[in-house]
């Protein structure tokens, strides 16, 4: 058997994108499960706001914007003085596209690849320092897309930084050599925001291919992200697809 | 820049194997394969010196594929500080 001792649960998480819709529910289901969260956005919603009142001694919220470094890196000393060492990372944080790729601006192409695939490789690696250098284990869930292994019209960049992830968190999971455990979730299509973006035609087809006849819902994914952050799996460097087997 | 001594460094690779209940030995000529101090051990020495410095250390991967023994791992950060 390997010398290498098992990744512990995370015990403080911290949450990219966690004001509202899949990020919101997963902050909640960690605090439900007893879990110290740091969570940020772009803007605190009233909502996570709500969850920071709750439970003073186990959240720490605040507005950054992923692409801002900076404000990330200091978002994290601060949320480590506060609830201790980060031990765990939900990079959920993404920006969604609703535009055929040829009436897409370079300007817009460049903000969703900042954003969705940057950015998110960015804070993961300040975060990987950070437990590297304390000498600590951890854990990382990336959540992408199944876009990023299904083609969709009007989602060209979108998918391409989703595809981006998944592929990053493969690698990493051998950079890291079992010191963390780096997997990705990548839920279908929700009845939400991001699905605004297709049609209803798009989406009506999408349910009646889906053997189990709905799209997918926060709270089907909530679940995932947790078994990833807290329980004894051998599970690492994977993609989990959460869609109902629509894209089998 | 706050450089480290070599025997500061040392000292916190000493540390690092430590926390994983390994001893370094006295030898620089030591065989870090035998002691078990791997890339990622590496990663996490480079890191502790950063601490120390306040200055990032970045390299590339060939670099490191060259180090074979403790003394080898001592002399690269050394260099590696004062570039």
């Amino acid at each position: 058997m390997s010398d290498t001792p098992l990744v512990p649960p995370s015990s403080v998480v911290l949450v990219s994108g966690g004001s509202r819709g899949l990020g919101l529910a997963i902050v909640t289901d960690l605090l439900d499960a007893g879990v110290k969260v740091a969570a940020f956005a772009r803007t605190v919603t009233p909502e996570l706001a709500k969850l920071a009142e709750a439970y003073p001694d186990r959240v720490h919220v605040g507005a950054v914007d992923v692409t801002d470094l900076p404000a990330a890196q200091a978002f994290l000393r601060a949320a480590e003085e506060r609830l201790g060492p980060v031990d765990g990372l939900v990079n959920n944080a993404a920006v969604g596209q609703d535009s055929m790729h040829t009436h897409t601006s370079t300007a817009d192409i460049a903000r969703i690849v900042e954003t969705n695939l940057t950015a998110p490789l960015h804070l993961t690696r300040l975060v990987v320092r950070r437990m590297l250098g304390g000498g600590r284990r951890g854990r990382i869930v990336n959540v992408t897309s199944i876009c990023a292994q299904r083609g969709f019209p009007g989602l060209v960049a979108y998918s391409a930084t989703k595809g981006g992830m998944d592929a990053a968190t493969r690698s990493l999971a051998r950079e890291l050599g079992g010191r963390m455990l780096v997997n990705a979730v990548a839920p279908g299509f929700f009845a939400s925001e991001m699905s605004a973006v297709l049609g209803s035609t798009q989406l009506d087809q999408i349910v009646r291919r889906t053997p189990t006849g709905h799209l997918t819902e926060p709270d089907e994914v909530v679940p995932v992200v947790r078994m990833l952050l807290r329980e004894h799996t051998n599970i690492n460097g994977q993609v989990i697809v959460v869609d109902g087997a629509a894209s089998v | 820049m706050n450089e480290l001594s070599r025997a500061h460094i040392r000292d916190l690779m000493s540390q690092v194997l430590a926390n994983q209940g390994r001893t370094l030995p006295d030898d620089d000529a030591a065989d870090l394969r035998e002691i078990g101090f791997r890339s990622l051990d590496f990663s996490e020495l480079a890191l502790r010196v950063e601490d120390a410095t306040g200055e990032e250390l970045n390299f590339d991967a060939p670099g490191l594929r060259r180090i074979a023994t403790v003394g080898d791992v001592l002399d690269f950060l050394e260099t590696l500080q004062r570039q």
